[in-house]
């Protein structure tokens, strides 16, 4: 019995032997290809890591392979330069290794690789599967529903090799889309065309295309929103050719899509990724500093003033003229602005004033192609745009000086009384403006006694008229 | 004994056409800003030609005004001090208690209205009225026009302030030609359908001797107690004595 436990130890100890240390040429090989920087150069100039990190190599299926049993030509002693023409050829070649083990008939039995043996195209299977870190596909068909089925594979980091050399990885976090907004869709919801049946293979030219390409989904349930960007300056970008123009899935993410408007901090975030010089003046503002100090939820963020998706060039006359518009929607109600002392006169006084009823009238007017010859002073103009700062204490101060520039820019002779011709949104009292104030009093008495005095008049002697008749 | 007599000079025909064409345009392209709410407001302006024309319209018309106006106070002032023209326009006490004759009159505690001589009291006040209101509206609209000049000499409160006067001195206008002006020339029972003196410039001795006996017996060198014993069908008045008796012909200004 003893000696038969010994045997067992024994061949165990060498079984774990096998499977748990390198071999020789293994070890040989990652002499050099375990040192970052050896890089293949093709004849086309593009390049390919040949770094292998142990660890992956040794994690995957084929870690008790010889290195020579898939690089072929080369052996211990052997270590000949081949030339490829590009990285493309280079793995379609080393495909044709994976098939030496992996026939066409054992490929065809999962339906996901119909699509890439049909294509008549030769079958890169690094694309999906990589080439050093080969993990086991688990499952083995026992799969629920079809996003059991897609995550079989791409809950693990799985990519796509782009044409440009990069790699586009096309891992899905499952807690993320679970707790998204489309937890409940299937996969193929958004992903046309792909099912346990179907699989086609893709190819892009960027990474930047595939977001392009997948971002086209999301129209075929948010066509309103489809269609409204197609309006905005970002599609305009877009078709211009600026591919960096945001589209669907960089403001909303792709698989972890969060409800619009509920967490209204990260929506001002989002812009930031390419905005980052007008996020930090916001973040500096009065409404910047009540919503990330405070946390308050009044407070607008950028898509409050610019829209989320039919965003105008903010540098139009048309979104010039609607900038009362939008300060309104907030400060014209008491109910939003009430709450921290703010009057909602700030907008009527503007409304009401010469800039005011200017703009009023020449977007009325806008049908006839009138044009203002000069842009009227709005809101910003005095209060700045992502920087609007308090109109109380030390930030008054800037505000009022800010008001000469501003009226010079229209104005250019101003001088430093021609401010005063604003009333700085106040209604005239006597503390504030007592000629404006006693003119219009005195007025509201005069006008009323003079109609009164008219009629009695006229009655009067119409009256008289008729009793001498 | 004639049958009409001449109560305004051509120039002063003419001098009322070009007031009344100025404010009738004043009238509109200034109260189609004031009142820009209203749809009928809002119509006037696009059909205008828009915001900048009405604008435009307004203060080219203004500066019309404001000659006219010039040129009334200078010729007044010309004919005043130089060729002994009466002021016949100036508010006196009798026109005071010619109001307040009148008052009582309507209310039936006298007899007769009161007498009047070539403008009754009524038509000084709407005249003085206008006056005080149009140069009150060419100052500030001078202002409006160029706050920038304006600002160089007084605090900015006066653009404003301006605004204030301007718009509702012209609304006091407005309504003393509108409800007054028109009445008394239109609408009012004695003179209904319209009191043509001012585009023929005559008026007949009828309604000379109804609406201005004192002027009618001035120019007819009698005495209004002359006049009612004489013709006392067409004298419907209780010839009091007046402070005021008949003087010279004065040149018709």
């Amino acid at each position: 019995m003893l000696i038969l436990l010994s045997i067992l130890f024994v061949a165990s100890g060498v079984a774990a032997g096998t499977t748990d240390r390198l071999s020789e040429e293994q070890e040989r090989c990652l002499e050099c290809h375990a040192k970052p920087g050896i890089i293949k150069v093709f004849q086309n100039n593009e390049s390919l890591d040949a770094f292998l990190d142990p660890n992956t190599f040794h994690a995957s299926v084929h870690h008790a392979l010889a290195c020579t049993s898939c690089h072929t030509d080369f052996s211990g002693g052997l270590h000949p330069e081949r030339q490829f023409k590009s990285i493309q050829q280079y793995r379609i070649k080393s495909s044709i290794i994976c098939r030496r083990c992996h026939a066409d008939d054992q490929i065809s039995k999962h339906t996901v690789h119909t699509g890439v043996l049909n294509t008549g195209k030769p079958p890169v299977c690094t694309n999906c599967h990589g080439s050093h870190g080969i993990v086991r596909i688990s499952g083995k068909g026992a799969f629920t529903n079809e996003e059991q089925y897609c995550m079989k594979c791409h809950n693990r980091p799985v990519a796509m090799h782009l044409k440009n050399g990069e790699r586009q990885a096309l891992v899905v976090n499952t807690l993320s889309l679970k707790m998204s907004v489309h937890g409940k869709l299937s996969c193929s919801d958004c992903h046309f065309g792909f099912s346990s049946e179907e699989h086609p293979e893709r190819m892009f030219r960027t990474g930047r295309d595939f977001s392009l390409a997948s971002s086209e989904s999301c129209r075929r349930c948010h066509f309103d929103k489809y269609t409204k960007t197609l309006e905005s300056i970002h599609y305009t970008m877009l078709s211009q050719g600026k591919l960096n123009a945001p589209v669907c899935t960089d403001c909303h993410g792709s698989h972890e899509v969060a409800p619009a408007g509920k967490e209204r901090t990260a929506s001002a975030k989002r812009c930031q990724r390419c905005h980052a010089q007008e996020y930090d003046k916001y973040a500096k503002s009065v409404h910047g500093k009540a919503l990330f100090n405070d946390h308050n939820q009044d407070a607008p963020v950028c898509a409050d003033c610019h829209t989320a998706h039919t965003i105008e060039d903010p540098f139009s006359l048309d979104y010039r003229e609607r900038i009362p518009e939008m300060c309104s929607n907030c400060h014209g109600k008491t109910e939003i602005v009430g709450k921290y002392g703010l009057s909602t006169n700030v907008v009527k006084t503007y409304l009401s004033d010469f800039h005011g009823i200017t703009l009023g009238l020449y977007k009325m007017q806008k049908g006839a192609g009138a044009k203002p010859r000069k842009p009227i002073a709005v809101c910003t103009d005095c209060h700045g745009t992502h920087g609007i700062s308090s109109v109380r204490g030390s930030d008054a101060a800037s505000v009022k000086s800010n008001l000469l520039k501003r009226c010079q820019k229209c104005h250019p002779d101003a001088n430093e009384h021609f401010p005063d011709a604003w009333l700085s949104h106040y209604e005239p009292s006597l503390k504030r403006s007592p000629f404006v104030f006693i003119a219009g009093f005195v007025y509201q008495l005069f006008i009323p006694l003079i109609v009164i005095g008219f009629v009695l008049q006229i009655l009067l002697h119409i009256w008289r008229y008729a009793v001498n008749r | 004994m004639k049958t009409r007599y001449r109560r305004f000079s051509t120039a002063r025909i003419i001098e009322h056409w070009l007031q009344l064409i100025t404010f009738s345009v004043l009238v509109v392209t200034g109260l189609s800003q004031k009142f820009y709410t209203l749809g009928l407001a809002q119509w006037f302006i696009m059909h205008l030609g828009g915001i900048d024309m009405v604008r435009l319209v307004h203060r080219g018309t203004g500066i019309l005004f404001s000659l006219a106006v010039a040129l009334h106070i200078g010729a007044a002032a010309v004919g005043i001090v130089y060729k002994r023209w009466q002021p016949s326009l100036i508010i006196t006490k009798d026109d005071i208690a010619n109001a307040i004759h009148n008052v009582k009159y309507y209310l039936g505690s006298e007899n007769y209205p009161a007498m009047s001589g070539k403008y009754n009291y009524t038509q000084k006040f709407e005249y003085w009225g206008i006056l005080t209101g149009g140069l009150l509206m060419v100052a500030t609209g001078a202002v409006l026009w160029q706050p920038l000049i304006a600002t160089r000499f007084v605090t900015g409160e006066i653009i404003p302030a301006s605004k204030v006067l301007h718009t509702n001195e012209a609304l006091v206008v407005f309504l003393i030609i509108a409800v007054w002006h028109i009445y008394n020339a239109i609408f009012s029972p004695g003179v209904f359908p319209l009191n043509t003196s001012i585009f023929t410039g005559y008026l007949s001795r009828e309604r000379m001797a109804h609406e201005h006996l004192l002027e009618l017996a001035r120019i007819e060198h009698s005495t209004p107690e002359e006049m009612r014993m004489l013709h006392p069908e067409e004298c419907p008045f209780e010839v009091m004595p007046r402070s005021e008796g008949p003087a010279d012909p004065p040149k018709d200004p």
